[in-house]
């Protein structure tokens, strides 16, 4: 019977050139279900202890869930691999097409190893499988090289993901283009990429995606159209994207502002939704098989950077690269967006970055000056120096900041240490923790560093969203760690099918779980299955972090929010050691880890993770 | 009267959940290569083609076994039993609406799901409407 899955990965040894397709073995399948639950089960397998992340060791995973491809609402894939920037797991997620269609050529997943002896692209139709030389492509960006790769193939409809200079020249934090111009941002997927030599793979498939019970399955869908029509969430999705959570975060004070040294931007509204509407969007956009449609089309029309076709710049870009850097134009965050889309930078960790390098000019810790302009907190024209320096390594500064934040901090001193935001390497996101507690722990016990996506309870620190019908006091130490947990493990679990963040904001736990129930003719075993699911995938995600060197102090804030906020509703709240200790012990406790931060062998044995098989890949 | 699917490529966001849903409904599975009906990109926009049940159908003028007709609704469909799966009709057709099925070897082209179209019931934004057209076939 169909079951929504291929049943195959597609595993390509870019040393040898050889490449095959493996049977998903039906345990894997059954435990782990797809996407983030695969990656983190072969990280464990797959990437040898202790590897470094841009030798030819370690493995580039593109891996899709049983949802992906299939009418469900607002699917997406994701890439794993072990992170340059981190050292630890990466799981990156990215919408676009180039997601279904790893399904479509007729695969669960593509796992790359190795490194070619030049720079090339794997060209995958169907079930045929060619590497081919990327001598004409390598150098330009991921735009530019997927319109060129399409040439060469002759085909417009070929779905490619491909780096850009930043990931060729192994910038820590570059990332990897998805079909099209959607990134799998974060953690420098793009430099594992680029370490391979390989620019680009390009899917054809033209095979369908087949459900276990297509009226079921119809009837879930439907359902799942209606909750996210029915959801205010999602209306300000549908209507600005989540540009409109610039003026929100303003409001209540967490939207980062000189290098996170304050939580409040004059600035703010011309940079949300309200001028990104007036100044640039047409229309809305959305990837397949999604009704929310968050992406806004147009073009900047007229001055500096007339012409340039934008995207929306969402919340996270705006704020990184506008309130961060202090840049209110924007037409002039726009072009950084887009500038780091095409040289293929993380747009987040850039604004980290850049914001790290304006504070370090202003101390006299870094040269004042890139290319004859002045490097200083409100300057485009600085940043956009400061970008293309990065992504092509130009220069000391460049060179220094393509390493990110951590390392260049690292080499400056520990002066640098005192601005250095980040958390395990990872650039923290927009969403400044100072007077919101469950966000902090969210950020110091993400699996993948400083990261927004797994578990941050905005809603019920921010917005009067209530826990266990009670209100929570965002200023509380105690009763985090439940929230967060309980989000951690629930995305981890929706992580494996592969849902889109604001997807999740309206559908109901119930239709993933007909979706899945459906589409595969099996059972997650209802709400607490989701958790179970998702402890499983946490847990052995520690346990790849620990093997590969994480040490558990290392859950913990940036020294800058040990700094009162100068400003905003949330003025004089900081962090202080102690403070984190109260919520990380809280939190440990309620894992089961140890008071250090270990998963013992109890939670072992109850999440049947004591005695799982392993895979291993021969060719 | 005829009924066709009007597009309103202004509001088509390309999300190809008009082509995975016919793909489900007419296949069996998903993949939005597989519709009945095409998104093209052209500079800013997404434009969406469908099959416009011809008054002046070239599909059905070439077909030499009789398996294109015009039903009383004025929908140009093809009779699966009497097609031969020769493929005039594939290339007759200038929008590259009519394919060939490659398992059945038969043509297939948007029947308009007998009525309610699927693209058009789950097209989440009106960019395609069903819409009834005062025209007379053969007029």
């Amino acid at each position: 019977m169909p079951d929504g899955y291929m049943n195959k990965f597609l595993f390509v040894d870019l040393t040898s050139g050889h490449s095959n397709a493996i049977e998903v073995p039906n345990w894997l399948r059954d435990y782990f279900i797809g996407g983030k639950g695969y990656g983190i089960k072969l990280l464990n397998d797959l990437v040898p202890r202790g590897c470094d992340p841009l030798s030819p060791d370690n493995v580039l995973m593109f891996m899709a869930g049983p949802l992906t491809g299939t009418l469900a609402p607002s699917m997406r894939a994701c890439v794993v691999t072990k992170s340059p920037l981190t050292g630890t797991l990466l799981d990156s997620y990215f919408g676009g097409s180039f997601g279904h269609e790893i399904k479509y050529a007729g695969y669960d997943g593509i796992i790359i190893t190795g490194r070619a002896a030049e720079p090339v692209y794997l060209w995958v139709d169907d079930g045929r499988v060619e590497i081919r030389p990327a001598a004409g492509i390598w150098g330009m960006g991921t735009l530019e090289s997927n319109q060129a790769i399409k040439e060469q193939l002759n085909d417009r409809s070929v779905k490619i993901a491909g780096i850009g200079p930043a990931g060729e020249n192994l910038v820590r934090f570059a990332l990897i283009s998805c079909e099209y111009n959607r990134q799998a941002g974060r953690g420098g997927a793009g430099a594992v990429m680029g370490a391979k030599n390989l620019k680009a793979v390009a899917l054809r498939g033209t095979q369908s995606v087949q459900v276990f019970d297509s009226d079921a399955f119809l009837q879930a869908v439907k359902k799942g159209y209606q909750e996210l029509k029915s959801s205010p969430d999602i209306k300000a999705l549908t209507d600005a994207g989540t540009a409109s959570s610039v003026p929100f975060a303003n409001e209540v004070g967490v939207l980062p502002t000189r290098n996170y040294y304050d939580g409040t931007f004059a600035g703010a509204n011309e940079i949300s939704d309200f001028g990104q509407s007036k100044h640039l969007w047409l229309r809305s956009e959305a990837c397949p098989g999604c009704p929310i449609r968050c992406s806004k089309v147009g073009y900047i029309r007229t001055g500096r950077y007339q012409g340039t076709v934008s995207d929306i710049v969402e919340y996270e870009s705006a704020a990184m690269l506008g309130s961060n850097l202090e840049i209110s134009d924007i037409k002039a965050v726009t072009y950084l967006t887009h500038l780091c889309d095409e040289l293929g930078l993380d747009s987040m960790s850039t604004g980290g970055v850049i914001g790290f390098a304006m504070e370090a000019a202003e101390r006299g810790l870094i040269p004042l000056e890139i290319e004859g302009q002045q490097i200083k907190f409100g300057s485009p024209l600085a940043a956009e120096k400061l970008m293309q320096a990065i992504a092509l390594r130009r220069g000391e500064l460049g060179r220094l900041l393509a390493q990110g934040v951590q390392r260049a901090a690292a080499e400056l001193g520990s002066d640098a240490e005192e601005f250095a935001v980040h958390i395990k390497g990872l650039e923290t996101p927009a969403w400044g923790p100072r007077g919101a507690t469950g966000i902090a722990l969210a950020l110091m016990t993400a699996d993948r560093g400083g990261c927004h996506q797994r578990g941050m309870p905005l809603g019920e620190d921010l917005s009067g969203a209530l826990w266990n019908d009670e209100p929570v006091d965002r200023l509380a130490l105690t009763g985090k760690g439940e929230i967060v947990i309980h989000y951690q493990n629930y995305l981890a679990a929706l992580d494996t099918l592969v849902k889109c963040d604001f997807g999740a904001f309206g559908i109901q736990p119930q239709t993933y779980l007909e979706l899945y129930q459906a589409c595969t003719g099996r059972d997650l075993g209802g709400a607490d299955g989701l958790q179970q699911l998702g402890a499983k995938i946490w847990n052995l995600g520690r346990l790849f972090n620990l093997r590969e060197g994480l040490e558990p102090q290392t859950d913990t804030l940036p020294k800058r929010f040990t700094q009162p906020l100068p400003s905003g509703p949330c003025q004089g709240h900081r962090f202080s050691p102690e403070d984190m200790q109260v919520m990380l012990q809280e939190y440990y406790r309620l894992r089961s880890w140890s008071a250090d931060g270990r998963p013992g062998q109890e939670i072992m044995n109850k999440l049947g993770l004591s005695d799982m098989q392993t895979m291993s890949i021969t060719t | 009267m005829r009924t066709v699917i009007h597009c309103n490529f202004d509001l088509c966001t390309g999300c190809a959940i008009c082509q995975m849903a016919c793909a489900q409904v007419k296949t069996g599975g998903t993949n939005p290569r597989s519709a009945l009906l095409e998104i093209k990109k052209e500079g800013l926009i997404y434009r969406p083609e469908v099959c416009a049940q011809c008054q002046n159908a070239f599909c059905l003028q070439v077909c030499s076994f009789e398996a294109i007709y015009r039903n009383d609704e004025n929908r140009v469909l093809i009779d699966a039993a009497k097609c031969t799966g020769c493929g005039l009709c594939v290339e007759a057709c200038q929008i590259n609406m009519v394919s060939l099925d490659q398992r059945y070897k038969k043509a297939i082209k948007c029947d308009l799901c007998g009525g309610n179209p699927a693209c058009v019931e789950f097209c989440p934004t009106g960019a395609l409407e069903k819409i009834t057209l005062g025209g007379n076939a053969g007029a």
